[in-house]
């Protein structure tokens, strides 16, 4: 058949093209085969840890620890960025090959545990070690319809960071342990520094939900309370509704942040000197000491005390961050998964976090470590009366759709009253916890 | 039927036996990589719209059907028409500025000297080259509420109430900024392009109706205008396409947590997929976003349609 | 004489303005990244970075896998790029110089599938690439971004094809040359403006994006530069200044490109469009 050559080269070149792509599109999964494989051949695991989370040495340690046990097996730590972590996990869940292990932060775990994503670990709590003293918040963030879907890694909580120089200088002599001793402190600062336009005595940024839960809470108000199945939203309460009062005083006097900026600033912020208290995490001193981004030489001058409560010498509860760690159920290395979150979990590698990263470690029995750490501990201490938002898969819809920030904001700028606001962000959480998926 | 070049009336009975397949084979590589890669997904996603589709679902990897339930909840919803009238009107003004402004810098560029023309053209073509997120980077950080140079610079003009201010706090304001952002970043390739385009204008044609007595606008309108009037609708057509999609702008500048009264249509399909898990929704919501494209730029796509011919 | 002059220096303002607004944004990221911590936050703007440090581009540099995400960014550009010319070009000779059935299906197909937002479609692509075990891999990312990139160049090309005469083609052919001989000699060069005008497009698309590289890509070794440039923002807040150095390093090679080819872009832009 005779076929001029050069048109025969050009469609050749086509469908060459066409079959190489599919080619590789087919072929080239050589990377995935170990999974998938025989059991009998030696596996790959794959952990994703959020980045920031562990120090690198405690990671290591852990997996050596771990091949001590699986010799032939291998290990690979991925960490993944916070910033649009959900559709990542979302995607990965719904894949073939989820990541075996993934740490969670705690807000997010019961929405996936609903889904069906995470491995139920009831059975295997036993041998989980200090699973008696777990910290009560983040087992809790585990913990759905009396299931564990995940250990609790480490915890995060937070208290007031100040400068001792400041409140020397405005006579302060002890930090406030009562919420009116910090509120009139607040307005000493005030009057001490206030001829300076940007001083913030309580730098308050209007959409930190995180810091003004505890006021919420010390006046025994609520989010929400579960009333035999159904979700109730509860900050419209006489009770929140005053612990929100009293943070607005506080902030109406003696705040000049962002009425409608979040927190993400406000340690770099506090290291430009114009400020004498923030309620932050323990880490955020570092990033207040960063040469990159703070300043270093404030290192003598910080301080941290406990948020204080209504009633003298109790600290208001304050929520408690932080992470677990779970596993996915469509993991085809379930063995090993748990055994590397058992070393992770327990004490010798906890005792590391806590020391090595300076995070609360998971069990109230390593409470203790920071003891010689005056700064340290007063983020230990604090995680102790500590509490957690509702335990309610669509508890993650509710912090997407900004329910809290945005009913902040419209308090702190007075467009609409403490009682109107918080009565409409209650109907919405309330709406929105219980609705179905 | 293939319509054989004139000049092959020589040839074999076997090659124009052959000649249908040829467009087809050329065809095939790229129509291949799309349909695999884009026409499946899309498939699904006009497949999702018509599901209650959730995180569960998503895990177990099926729906249930329900039909048009999430279309009707759409166009129910008075949400729903916000968004839409704040996307149509977002995207008008995005293109209206982009390709007026771009026009007068264009035209600014002929009559320029040639060094200062060089100079403003790689100017142009500096912001063309920046990245989007670069470029939202920039200007967020520049309209800072503390530390932002807009801020310092309009309190030293007099503006008290700048001095920290957050430019996001009134969607106006908001929507002005991110506005600024996109045509920023888009005007310098309508001002480049129309700029060569005036090139093609017969400079003859102008003199002539100027020394007649024509303004300038008369002359624009009458002479330059209809010579740069195909690519000035490429243009258009192709920013309405764009700023309708709008996406990473406004998601970046506000953090990743933009309030409802920034969602434009494809911020709110998004945060309905991956914000609180309603895939069906989410996808409904895309599939419409589409629709409405399509009848926007119906007119521009059937004046193409009757150009290629049958 | 006099009103010329004034309107030299009224045009030389505009253009002072236009060159303000568009290069101010551009200069204060690069000094921004040249500059202190306490300067970048500080709240007199500090107009030039002196002193300045090297800091935040060496923190920039040296964050782990930096180089690994050069390089997989590069290949993933050059491979787009040069298998999408060679694609649309294929198939834009198709659309342009035969008539066939579909062809006003396939033209209205190509720009309708422009308007899809890119992010309703990750979740379905994953799922399509996790059943050909190609999610992590820099092939599967490869192949996502020739399909978002190809009908925008099928149908720039073919708007550049059709503008070119037919004649020119028959005429060769009637000297003895192949239609398949004709294409190569005498219709690619001429459009070989396309070609730039759509490798342009094409580079910025797969250069600039972050979602789909993110979503698709786990393993710490196979990011693109895309999440590097990301990964300055972390929960811990925004590190400005090393955002700004890495904006700055990132933006680099787009602009370099650009400088190269943006005469040939426009000339050819301009040629495909005014015959419509």
């Amino acid at each position: 058949m005779f076929v001029p050559r050069r048109r025969r080269a050009l469609a050749t070149v086509a469908l060459a093209l066409a079959l190489a792509l599919v080619a590789a599109a087919c072929g080239g999964s050589s990377g995935d085969g170990d999974k998938s494989s025989a059991q009998s051949g030696p596996r790959t695991m794959t952990i994703w840890l959020m980045t920031g989370s562990a120090p690198p040495a405690v990671v290591d340690a852990v997996n050596a620890e771990w091949k001590k046990a699986h010799p032939n097996d291998t290990v690979k730590v991925e960490l993944q960025q916070w910033n649009n972590i959900t559709t990542k996990l979302d995607a990965a869940f719904a894949g073939s090959s989820p990541p075996d292990v993934v740490e969670l932060g705690n807000t997010l775990v019961a929405k996936y545990a609903a889904a069906g994503a995470l491995q139920d670990l009831s059975g295997s709590r036993g041998e989980f070690e200090n699973n008696q003293a777990w910290l009560q918040s983040l087992t809790e963030s585990c913990t759905m319809e009396s299931k564990l879907y995940c250990a609790p890694y480490y915890a995060g909580s937070r208290a007031v960071i100040y400068r001792k120089s400041m409140f020397d200088k405005a006579g302060i002599s002890q930090p406030p342990a009562s919420l009116d001793e910090l509120q009139s402190d607040a307005e000493k600062l005030m009057s001490t520094f206030g001829s300076d336009k940007r001083f913030s005595a309580f730098y308050f940024p209007g959409k930190y939900w995180y810091a003004a839960l505890p006021f919420v809470w010390d006046h025994g108000g609520d989010i929400a309370v579960q009333d035999g199945g159904q979700w109730r939203g509860t900050l419209d309460s006489a009770e929140s509704q005053a612990g929100l009062t009293a943070l607005k005083q506080l902030v109406d006097c003696c705040s000049r942040a962002d009425k409608q900026g979040d927190e993400l600033k406000q340690d770099q912020a506090f290291a430009q000197g114009h400020i004498a208290m923030i309620v932050a995490n323990g880490w955020e001193k570092g990033v207040i000491l960063d040469p990159k981004q703070g300043n270093p030489k404030l290192e003598k001058d910080l301080a941290a005390f406990p948020l204080p409560g209504r009633t003298g010498g109790q600290t208001a509860p304050v929520f408690l961050g932080g992470s677990d760690l779970g596993i996915a159920a469509k993991s085809k290395n379930q063995d090993l998964a748990l055994d590397w979150v058992k070393q992770l979990s327990g004490t010798q590698f906890q005792t590391q976090m806590a020391t090595v990263g300076g995070v609360i470690p998971n069990t109230t029995t390593l409470l203790n470590l920071h003891a010689d750490d005056p700064y340290l501990s007063v983020f230990d201490a604090t995680a102790k009366n500590s509490r957690f938002t509702p335990t309610s898969p669509n508890w993650a819809n509710v912090e997407a759709a900004n329910v809290l920030p945005d009913m902040l904001v419209s308090i702190f700028t007075e467009r609409a009253s403490i009682a109107d606001a918080t009565k409409e962000a209650s109907s919405r959480i309330t709406d929105v916890l219980n609705s179905g998926s | 039927m293939v319509r054989p070049a004139t000049a092959l009336a020589g040839r074999t009975t076997t090659r124009r036996r052959l000649a249908p397949l040829v467009p087809y084979a050329l065809l095939a590589p790229a129509l291949l990589v799309l349909a695999a890669v884009l026409g499946f997904p899309m498939y699904r996603l006009v497949g999702l719209s018509f599901q209650q589709y959730g995180l569960k679902e998503l895990f177990a990897g099926h729906g249930t059907w329900i039909g048009l339930r999430n279309y009707q909840d759409i166009l129910t919803d008075s949400f729903f028409w916000t968004v839409v009238a704040r996307t149509i009107a977002f995207a008008a003004v995005c293109v209206g500025l982009t390709m007026g402004l771009g026009t007068l810098v264009a035209l600014l560029l002929r009559n320029l000297g040639r060094p200062m023309r060089v100079l403003v053209t790689a100017g142009l073509v500096a912001a063309w080259a920046m990245p989007t997120l670069t470029a939202v980077s920039i200007w967020q950080w520049m309209f800072d509420f503390e530390f932002g140079v807009v801020n310092w610079v309009l309190t030293k003009l007099g503006f008290e109430g700048y001095s920290q201010h957050n430019w996001f706090d009134q969607p106006l304001q908001g929507f002005a900024v991110i506005i600024l952002v996109v045509v920023w970043a888009a005007l310098p390739f309508v001002a480049i392009t129309l700029h060569a385009g005036l090139t093609q204008v017969p400079a003859e044609l102008e003199e002539a109706a100027r020394v007649d007595g024509a303004g300038a606008w008369q002359v624009f309108r009458h002479i330059t205008f209809p010579v740069l009037k195909p690519i000035f609708l490429i243009l258009a057509t192709l920013s309405t396409i764009w700023d309708f999609k709008v996406f990473t702008q406004i998601w970046v500048m506000l953090n990743q947590r933009p309030s409802r009264e920034y969602f434009l249509l494809g911020i709110w399909s998004y945060s309905e997929s991956f914000g609180v898990t309603r895939y069906g929704k989410g996808a409904a919501i895309a599939v419409v976003m589409v629709l409405l494209l399509m009848a926007l730029t119906f007119f521009y796509v059937r004046q193409m349609l009757k150009a290629v011919g049958p | 004489m006099t009103r010329r002059r004034l309107h030299r220096v009224g045009y030389n303002a505009a253009a002072v303005l236009v060159l303000l607004v568009t290069v101010f944004p551009i200069y204060w990221m690069v000094a921004t990244g040249f500059k202190r911590g306490p300067d970048i936050l500080s709240f007199e703007p500090k107009w030039l970075p002196i002193p300045g440090t090297l800091e935040n581009y060496r923190s920039a540099i040296a964050k782990p896998h930096f180089l690994q995400d050069v390089g997989n960014s590069l290949v993933v550009v050059v491979a787009t790029v040069v298998i999408s010319l060679a694609l649309a070009f294929l198939a834009a000779l198709a659309a342009a110089r035969f008539h066939f059935r579909g062809r006003a299906a396939l033209i209205v197909m190509l720009i309708v599938v422009q308007m899809v937002p890119l992010e309703a479609l990750i979740i379905p692509i994953y799922l399509s690439l996790d059943r050909v075990g190609q999610t992590d891999q820099l092939a599967g990312i490869i192949v996502t971004y020739l399909t978002f990139v190809l009908p925008f160049s099928i149908w720039t090309l073919r708007g550049f094809i059709v503008n070119i005469p037919e004649e020119l083609e028959e005429a060769a052919m009637v000297d003895g040359c192949t239609r398949a001989g004709a294409f190569r000699r005498i219709l690619f060069p001429l459009v070989a403006p396309g070609l730039v005008a759509t490798a342009v497009f094409s580079f910025i698309l797969v250069w600039n994006d972050y979602l789909i590289a993110y979503v698709l890509l786990r393993s710490p070794e196979k990011q693109t530069l895309g999440i590097w440039l990301a990964s300055f923002t972390t929960n811990h807040g925004t590190e400005w200044g090393g955002v700004m150095a890495g904006s700055t390093l990132f933006a680099i090679p787009a602009v370099l490109f650009f400088l190269l080819v943006q005469r040939r872009v426009v000339s050819g832009l301009t040629a495909g469009a005014v015959k419509g």
